[in-house]
């Protein structure tokens, strides 16, 4: 008996010494060229928290940062704005992802947290958000439909309830609709997505939407799906149906062209850098060096398109631990670079951050530590 | 069925015992006096044995029904996961992190990134939850069987612990969320704090079939024991945990089994991280579910116009499947380990 317990420990002991030696690296080799000259950099565990919109992105971004800085370890957890927000300002993450910006209070709080002054928000990563629909025919002809605000808005709201409604029949001369019932699909659960979509709609149609701001979608027209991922798989299985979600993962589905001005423009990366362009920066937030972008969305700019997700990186200008500090300047640094915006362009179809911008974005990181 | 017909002439050879007639010696007499019991009248008729025979046929049927009815979503779910999940399982999937991956470009051993740091967590993850419930709970049973059988207390305990086996997952990853956060610090994530969400979900399975196990222990071999003079200490680790070890065994892989798909407890103590993370007590940790749900959440990777023509849009939910198929087979496995492990310690009755 007791040599059996002795074999079976060593067995057991052997086993385990071969998982972690086979379990010691697995890290995958970038594809584009091998690690850059500036190989050592930053080291250490660096985590993040934050909008899951901003996932993807940040998953590329955290590959193009550790291919410069190998000892750099660093994690995102994307377990939404709020709770992202909550937990940096706990001080257990190095940067926090967020939909919206800080609220003034948020930037109080942020004063525990920070070694000095207040935590700051910079756009980092803009996402167009496409109104899709799935109506036999015509989104799987690969047509777009034009619609205005005010279209959109009643839609929405369920005051348009046909696709051959004659409000949209008449900004579409070039296709048939047909008699198909329209079911919305909105977000259950409380999105950045959603409240951009809705300041979109509150902006450029205010006599047909009427409903205050918020995070969780605001009346009872049509039915909820939980995510992006709930609401484009709702979408794809029945006819009729009509949603919002990232650019990135409409795949086969139709999308609005959206009135702006005159012109009905389609959804393109570059249509919402246009429209992010056109925006004004807001300058009466509280706290320093904060880089908050109002949205113009009744833009009338060419080819812009404005239904448009700005989302921030909230990172504290100076840090109890100069190792974080140091970390968090190089990570706004490279992702606000052309290099870091269009890796996460190619990974999520997002829409770089204009020049303009950009250039205060730099004066910020330029005030950190 | 046919055997019934017999019955009644075996029985009329019985019935002597009953005779009224008590002047007649002879065996022989006996049966001649014996009053005349028409046992055709129970016989069961023709029409009377057809309908049980639909009956019994019937109720086969439904059985069979149910049986079937019982297996299709098992079918199906095993039959959906493989179909969809072998495309990507391969060696470069198992032997590759999530680094580096990005969109859905292929990485540069022409993989499209992989679970090693999932499967890592996992079992590490399990293996720290089994450490502490396993003794727990066999103790917890231990002494609800062999110490305090009827007592207030162990009443008590067993209440106890049928409402634990209620808990919500979310509930234990809460408190263990909360229990780190005031012992070690606001928002800390690790491994560790998987392992104690997850081991307060199995140590009321590990309680109750260890408990049931202890129970079927023939109480003869106790008193053998102490009637040998055994102290109650060594006949309880020697007699009655070695009777029934091949059962707990079986009660600890179901108790895994339980908890290694739990994903809500996990999502919010163990974090989530592309690279890999050997160590249970520091920094986060992706688990194979988490892992599922993350990719199923991104649903499409992003090819841009002059993606090389490796990229595949719809990997992330590729990968979900591979890595949901990988979860069953671990759990496959961690059965077939548990059931030899039951065949190696189970008491050879035949000596």
């Amino acid at each position: 008996m007791n040599k059996h317990v002795i074999v079976r420990t060593a067995a057991a002991a052997s086993a385990i010494a071969l998982l972690t030696s086979l379990a010691a690296c697995g890290d995958n080799i970038p594809a584009g060229t091998a690690a850059t000259a500036n190989a050592d950099g930053l080291s250490g565990n660096f985590a993040g928290a934050g909008a899951s919109s901003q996932q993807s992105a940040t998953e590329a971004w955290i590959a193009g940062f550790t291919a410069s800085n190998t000892k750099a370890k660093i994690s995102y957890n994307p377990s939404g704005s709020g709770a992202g927000v909550t937990t940096f300002l706990t001080g257990a993450t190095a940067w926090a992802a967020s939909d919206k910006a800080l609220s003034d209070s948020e930037v109080e709080q942020s004063k525990d947290v920070c070694a000095s002054g207040t935590a700051f928000d910079v756009p980092v990563y803009i996402a167009p958000i496409a109104v899709v629909f799935n109506l036999n025919g015509v989104s799987d002809a690969g047509k777009h439909v034009n619609m205005d605000a005010a279209t959109i808005a009643k839609i929405f709201d369920g005051k348009i309830t046909k696709w051959n409604d004659p409000s949209i029949q008449e900004q579409n001369p070039d296709i048939t609709l047909p008699d198909t019932a329209i079911t919305v699909v909105h977000r259950s659960d409380k999105s950045g997505t959603t409240q951009n979509f809705v300041e979109y709609l509150k902006a450029a149609a205010p006599d047909d939407w009427t409903y205050d701001l918020s995070e969780n979608w605001p009346n009872e027209v049509g039915q909820g799906a939980k995510g992006t991922s709930g609401v484009i798989s709702t979408i794809s299985q029945a006819d009729g149906t009509i949603g919002y979600a990232d650019f990135s993962q409409v795949g086969e589905l139709g999308t609005v062209s959206v009135k702006v001005g005159d012109e009905y423009v389609d959804i393109s990366t570059q249509a919402a850098s246009n429209a992010i362009a056109d925006s004004t920066i807001d300058e009466n937030v509280t706290g320093d060096n904060r880089v908050v972008v109002d949205v113009n969305h009744t833009t009338t700019a060419d080819n812009a398109y404005p239904i448009v997700m700005v989302s921030y990186d909230i990172v504290c200008p100076v840090y109890q631990d100069s190792a974080t500090t140091e970390f968090a300047r190089d990570w706004l640094t490279y992702v606000v670079s052309t290099a870091g915006q269009s890796v996460a362009s190619s990974a999520t179809g997002s829409a770089p951050l204009p020049n303009n911008i950009v250039d205060r974005i730099n004066e910020s990181i330029a005030a950190m530590g | 069925m046919a055997g019934h017909g017999t019955i009644p002439a075996k029985e009329g050879s019985m019935t002597h015992p009953t005779s009224h007639d008590s002047s007649g010696s002879a065996p022989a007499s006996l049966m001649a006096d014996a009053p005349v019991i028409d046992f055709d009248k129970f016989k069961p008729t023709r029409s009377h044995l057809a309908a049980r025979q639909r009956k019994d046929t019937f109720m086969r049927w439904l059985i069979l029904l149910a049986f079937v009815v019982a297996c299709i979503p098992l079918i199906s779910l095993l039959w959906t996961t493989i179909v969809n999940g072998v495309r990507r399982l391969n060696w470069d999937f198992l032997s590759h992190n999530m680094t580096y991956v990005v969109g859905g470009e292929a990485t540069g051993t022409g993989g499209y990134g992989g679970i090693l740091h999932a499967i890592i967590g996992t079992l590490e993850i399990t293996l720290g939850s089994m450490v502490i419930s396993i003794p727990v709970g066999i103790m917890c049973s231990v002494y609800l069987v062999e110490y305090a059988n009827r007592s207030r207390l162990s009443r008590t305990v067993r209440l106890l612990v049928d409402v634990m086996s209620g808990i919500p997952s979310i509930v234990a990853g809460l408190f263990a969320f909360s229990m780190f956060s005031i012992l070690v610090g606001p928002g800390t994530i690790n491994g560790f704090e998987g392992s104690v969400a997850l081991s307060l979900l199995m140590i009321p399975t590990v309680v109750k079939t260890t408990e049931e196990m202890l129970k079927i222990v023939p109480n003869d071999l106790r008193e053998a024991s102490y009637a040998l003079g055994v102290t109650k200490q060594r006949t309880i680790s020697k007699i009655v945990l070695r009777t029934a070890l091949p059962g707990i065994v079986s009660g600890a892989i179901l108790a895994i089994a339980r908890v290694i798909g739990e994903t809500a407890p996990l999502l919010m103590t163990a974090g989530y991280i592309v690279s890999t993370n050997m160590n249970l007590f520091s920094g986060e940790m992706t688990t194979l579910p988490v892992y599922v749900y993350q990719e199923y959440s991104k649903l499409r990777a992003n090819c841009p116009a002059d993606a090389s023509a490796s990229c595949v849009t719809t990997i992330p939910m590729e990968r979900a499947w591979a890595a949901a198929l990988v979860l069953i087979l671990i759990v496959l496995i961690l059965n077939l380990i548990g059931r030899i492990v039951a065949r190696i310690f189970a008491v050879k009755t035949e000596r």
